[in-house]
This record gives C-alpha cells, structure tokens and sequence, in this order.
C-alpha cells in the first residue's frame, strides 16, 4: 500500500482572502470596533435610561417582535361546543422527533361523529425542539402552533409539561368552534352537521 | 409432486394444494382477506386473483388447485388491473376513519391500499353508512362501515368455535355481520379470535379499545398459564423507546393484550378468551416486602431464619407451585436435594363460571407447569396433600393454599407474588416475581415444552424463586 496525497477538498463556499485580509491584524481591529460599537451604543442608550437596548428581561419582559408565523407555543383547535377537535389519533406524538407528545385516548360512544377524543394530552417543554412536525402531521387541524411562545420558566424539567386545560385555553372569536366532521366544500354555511 | 411455475419460476407444489398455498410455501406472494389457513375456501374476496398463461382471464388463486405443468402470473398487466379494480371495489364505501381505528397500522385493507390502489373512493353517490359500535357481544364491538364481509369471523365461528354466533344479513352494500341469536357470542369461549382474524378494523376488543396505537406495542413470546394447555402466545406491551412519562406509569409495564403466537404452538393459531385477560392475572397488587412474622424485615434477615428454619426442622415438607418454570423446579431440586418431602400444588382452580374443559383447547388444570413438576420431582399434584405425621417446616411456594390445611404445629415459610392476607400469617414471607417478569420454559400436559420470555423488570423488593432457592442452598445441602 502506498500512500497517496489527496487534494483537499474544495466547497463551494471557500472564502477568498485578500491581501488586506491575510494581513490578520487589520481583521481583528475591525471587528473590534464592531463589537465595541454596538456595545457604547446600548450603553449609551441604557444610561440615558432609553428603551432600544437588545436585552429583554425574561420573564417579565416579552418581546412583542416576533415573526407573524413564529412557532411558540401548541394549542388544541375547538369544536362549537368547546371540547378539543383532536381525534387522539397520536400522528403528532408519533412523527414528533423529540418524541414530547403524549395522549391518553377515550371513547364517547354517545357522539358517533366523534367518538375518540383525548381525555388527557400532555407536551413536555423541557424537550420540544418547537420544529412544527405536529402540526403539519395532523389530520384534523387540531394542533397548531401560535406565536406567543410558553411561559415556562422552571427549574424543575417535570414542571415544564402543558396539559390539556391549558391547550384548551385558546379560544379567539374567529376561527374556532368548527364542526365535527369538517364540512364538505360547497356545503351550507354554519351549525353542526 | 406437481410441477407448476409461477412467473416463470418452476416450483413443486404438494397434490391437492391451491396455487395460493404453493405460491406463498414458495415465497410468492399473494394478497387475500378471507382465505385463511385454518379456515374454508369462501372465495368470495377476489384480491387473490391470478392468470394462468394463455388464457384471457384472472382466476382466484385461493380456490384454484395446481395442475401438473401450469403456468400462472401472479403480476401480470391483467392482474395489476383488476387488483386495482378489487380494491377499488372493496374501499368504495370504506370510511378510511384510520386515524380512529386500533387496526390502523396492522390493517390488511390498508397494507393493499397503498400497494396496489392507492386512489380515493370513486364512487359518486355518498358512501353507504351503517351502524358503528355495534355491541356484538360484551367483550367485541362491531363496525359495519369498516367491514368488507370476507366472512372469515362467520367461517371461524361456524367451523372451529362451533358456536355459529354470527351471520351475514341483508344482501349487496346493505349486507351487515350480526349475531345469530343474543348472547351466542358472550358464550362462545372462543370468540375473540375473530378480532384477530379480521382483515380490517371491523371487530374490536373492548378491553382494548383505543388504548394505544399498535406501533407503540411490542409483542414478546410467552406461554399462556390458563390452564395445562399452554398456548404459545404473544404477549404486547409499550415499547420501551415509547415509554410515557407524564401520563400514568403503568401503562409502560402493564399488558395492552394477548394474541396467539401464529400456528407454532400445540393450538394453531387460537386461544380462547382467559388467554387474553391476563391482564386480569397478572397485573394485581404485589408483595414486595419480606416479613418475619407479619413485620417487614431484609431480604438477608428474612433468609437467614429459613435458614435456621431449615436446619432446625426434622421433617420439612415442600408445597411446590405448579406455575414454576422448569428451571425453577431444576434450581428448588438442586438447591435442597431430597431435604424436603415434594408435593405439587394447583395454585388456581376453575373459577366459578369458567369454562373447565373444552374438547378443543380448555383443560381443567388450571396450572401450566404440573407436568413439569411430575418430570422433576416424580409426584402429581395431590389435593389435599397425604402430610406425614410429624411435618414441622412447610415451604409453600405459590398461591391457593388455604393455611388451615397446613399439618397443626408446623412453621410456615411462603413465597407469594401478591398481596394477600396469607402474607403476614406465616413465618417467613418472601416476595417473588410473575411469569411476565422472568425467562423459563412450561411442559404442557402432552409434554410439549415451550419458552417464555420476560417483559416486564421486577418490582423493587421482589425476588426471583431460582435466586431464592439458590442462595438458601448452601445450607440445605450441609444438612443431611
């Protein structure tokens, strides 16, 4: 066996310097004043007591930026009477890849439309990696994901699940209360099937 | 030996087999719902239809015998389309609630849908309803939206269980499976198996009914300890990379259900219904602390007076469990030798309303190991045990003995796995493990010996009878 030197790889993405990049030290000074810049300013601000600086005080602060589709925290949709649309047909808990999800099933036989619903559901905090997969798994619409993110804050990991009281909790005039099954498109509008 | 080639491929096929039966010995596969291996020929699913070479037309394979020198497509262009048409057929008015059904998963109907439909209902009228969670007995629901009326239920019923509790009804898409008469169903001991022989989710357990989706179950090999049948089943529980954590621990060491293990134990592929309430035998509360005379004491202290118990007595008897494994009875023989005069106890006995023998599957031993205990200690079980006269020490290993039975004067040094009254009355009280818990192997009563896995650890304080037996040996074999 004889050894063979390889090229080493070329990416894409391989950074080209110049000569006042090689240099090294110009480099370093810039970036200095990059990070000492933004530094007096936020001081500067903070001193004058002016809101702009970047630090917010969790949890009694909140930031009011977030992103429109931003994925906080879960909530359960509702059907018109106020219980969960979920069918506790656990496609969440089973595509979710911190695996957070976990439901209790039930059965109601006196709703034939409805009769698997969960009697508990419960997602753990100190885990979910807030990716969204539970939301684009499930069948029903009855997950999603609002921007407000959770107000957990705990040193305790057992303390950080939210259970179904609070996945409820999320009730604005529009866009809940939908029947059970869906309504066929083109169907009448409003009522229960 | 017929000689027929499938897709080319010569195969031999025994006289008398249908192309279905040597297509799949030879690792050809063919779908079908109601052809079943330890059923009749219905016919009546048309998923298994095939060409023969040459001709223009599909046949069902299931009902087709091979002929010497046939040559038969199981993919031909023909085939594939009318496979497709089959499906397309079966699922008109299929209600696709998978979401919501505990077949979901496992289901034949669906496996076929995605292998060879894989498109919506085309039917352009609505989709024929029909009842849903219909009470077929108290242990099965029914739901006739689901059900593609193989008739494997109706067949199983008619041919094995003997019972013939259930029929079809009404004719075309208004068909409905119904029970012959009230009540049949609640008597047939046999009745759950159509839950498993059910292609789609139609029949339900109501034991099981949404408990857990199948994939979060794992099933492990057991042997069912009814009665001195033992029936290879399987035992399914939660897999352990799916264990919950927030919601009730039990569900992580409790069974989800029983199912027969294929046709690879002495039953086929049928157990009758106490075979799939083990649950019910198993899962009560458990002993888990040793006790000297009703108070909890070590495992060590509790050791060290049988010990002394064991040294001091000079004619000790043995009530041996009949629900020991093997190895079990082999470590109690090695441990003490002939120490102790053996008897075999039936630990349960037919309950009242149980069915006790069948001239199918039940035995009226309720016991699955005492043809084990014969083999190693060369007695049957006794009841009510000859004592000799002067017994001073009774190792009673197991439940159903009733204490007042016991020879007057004598101590008591018991092994239970559950709570009982019983616990606290005798000497030495020692907490062992379930059959769920540990690895052995049962003889039934024809002396087919067959293995057990463990699904489940030990609860804390709980001891496995062997390592009892084991470290209570030294002084056993010291005594003459």
């Amino acid at each position: 066996m004889s050894y063979t030197a390889r090229p080493r790889k070329q990416y894409w993405n391989e950074p080209e310097m110049g000569w006042w990049e090689r240099v090294y030290l110009p480099e370093i000074l810039r970036g200095l004043a990059i990070t000492g810049g933004v530094f007096t300013r936020n001081m500067w601000r903070w001193m004058t007591g002016r809101k702009g600086a970047l630090t917010t005080y969790y949890p009694e602060e909140t930031r009011a930026d977030y992103a429109r589709n931003n994925r906080g925290k879960h909530i359960l949709t509702q059907r018109p009477d106020g219980r969960p649309q979920c069918v506790a047909c656990n496609m969440c808990a089973t595509v979710c890849p911190a695996q957070v999800i976990e439901i209790d099933a039930a059965f109601d036989p006196a709703d034939p439309d409805h009769p698997k619903y969960p009697s508990r559901f419960e997602i753990d905090y100190s885990r979910c990696i807030f990716c969204g997969l539970c939301v684009e798994a499930c069948p029903e619409d009855a997950i999603r994901m609002v921007k407000v993110v959770p107000d957990l804050p705990s040193g305790d990991r057992g303390r950080m699940w939210l259970t179904l009281p609070e996945l409820l909790s999320w009730s604005p005039a529009a866009d809940v209360g939908k029947p059970y099954p869906p309504r066929p498109a083109g169907g009448p509008p409003g009522g229960e099937h | 030996m017929p000689e027929i080639f499938i897709n080319g491929h010569p195969v031999q096929a025994e006289k008398g087999q249908t192309v279905l039966q040597a297509a799949l010995a030879n690792g050809f596969y063919i779908p079908y719902f109601c052809w079943h291996p330890a059923l009749s020929i219905a016919g009546n699913c048309r998923i298994c239809v095939v060409q023969v070479e040459g001709r223009s037309w599909c046949e069902i394979s299931c009902n087709l015998p091979v002929t010497d020198g046939m040559r038969v497509l199981t993919d031909s262009e023909l085939v594939r389309a009318q496979r497709k048409d089959t499906m397309q057929f079966i699922t008109l008015n299929h209600p696709v609630d998978c979401g919501i059904c505990d077949k979901a998963g496992e289901c034949t109907l669906q496996d076929y849908h995605y292998a060879y439909n894989g498109a919506p209902s085309i039917s352009r009228e609505p989709k024929v309803t029909a009842t849903k969670f219909h009470d077929l007995s108290d242990r099965i629901l029914l739901d006739n939206e689901r059900c593609i009326l193989c008739s494997r239920c109706v067949r199983f019923t008619r041919e094995v269980s003997k019972s013939s509790a259930l029929g079809i009804t009404r004719r075309g898409d208004e068909s409905l499976l119904r029970a012959s008469e009230d009540g049949v169903l609640d008597r047939d001991a046999y009745s759950d198996n159509v839950i498993d022989i059910c292609p789609v989710g139609a029949l339900l357990s109501k034991s099981f009914l949404y408990k857990a989706r199948v994939w979060y179950l794992k099933p492990t090999p057991s042997v069912c300890p009814g009665c001195a049948r033992g029936c290879a089943v399987d035992i399914w529980h939660r897999k352990p990379e799916w264990k919950l954590r927030a919601l009730d621990p039990q569900q992580n060491t409790s069974i989800a259900r029983v199912t027969p293990r294929g046709a690879q134990g002495p039953d086929g592929p049928w157990i009758c219904n106490k075979g799939r309430d083990l649950a019910r035998i198993f899962e009560r509360p458990r002993a888990t602390a040793p006790m000297v005379k009703g108070k909890p004491v070590e495992l060590a202290a509790a050791l060290a007076n049988v010990r002394s118990l064991i040294a001091a007595a000079r004619h000790p008897a043995a009530l041996v469990s009949g629900w020991g494994s093997n190895e079990e009875f082999a470590a109690f023989r090695a441990a003490f030798g002939d120490t102790f005069r053996v008897h075999v106890k039936h630990d349960h006995r037919p309950e009242p309303g149980e069915v006790v023998e069948d001239g199918f599957l039940i035995r009226a031993d309720k016991n699955p190991n005492v043809a084990g205990a014969r083999a190693v200690f060369g007695v049957g079980a006794d009841s009510p045990p000859a004592w000799h006269g002067d017994t001073d020490l009774v190792l009673v290993w197991g439940e159903g003995c009733n204490f007042a039975d016991l020879p007057r004067g004598a101590a008591v040094v018991f092994l239970n796995a559950y709570l009982a009254p019983e616990n606290g009355h005798a000497d030495v009280f020692l907490p062992i493990s379930i059959a769920t818990e540990r690895a052995g192997h049962y003889t039934n009563f024809e002396g087919t010996v067959q293995g057990f896995a463990a699904c489940f650890a030990k609860p804390q304080g709980a001891s496995d009878a062997q390592a009892l037996f084991e470290s209570l040996a030294t002084v056993a074999v010291a005594t003459p």
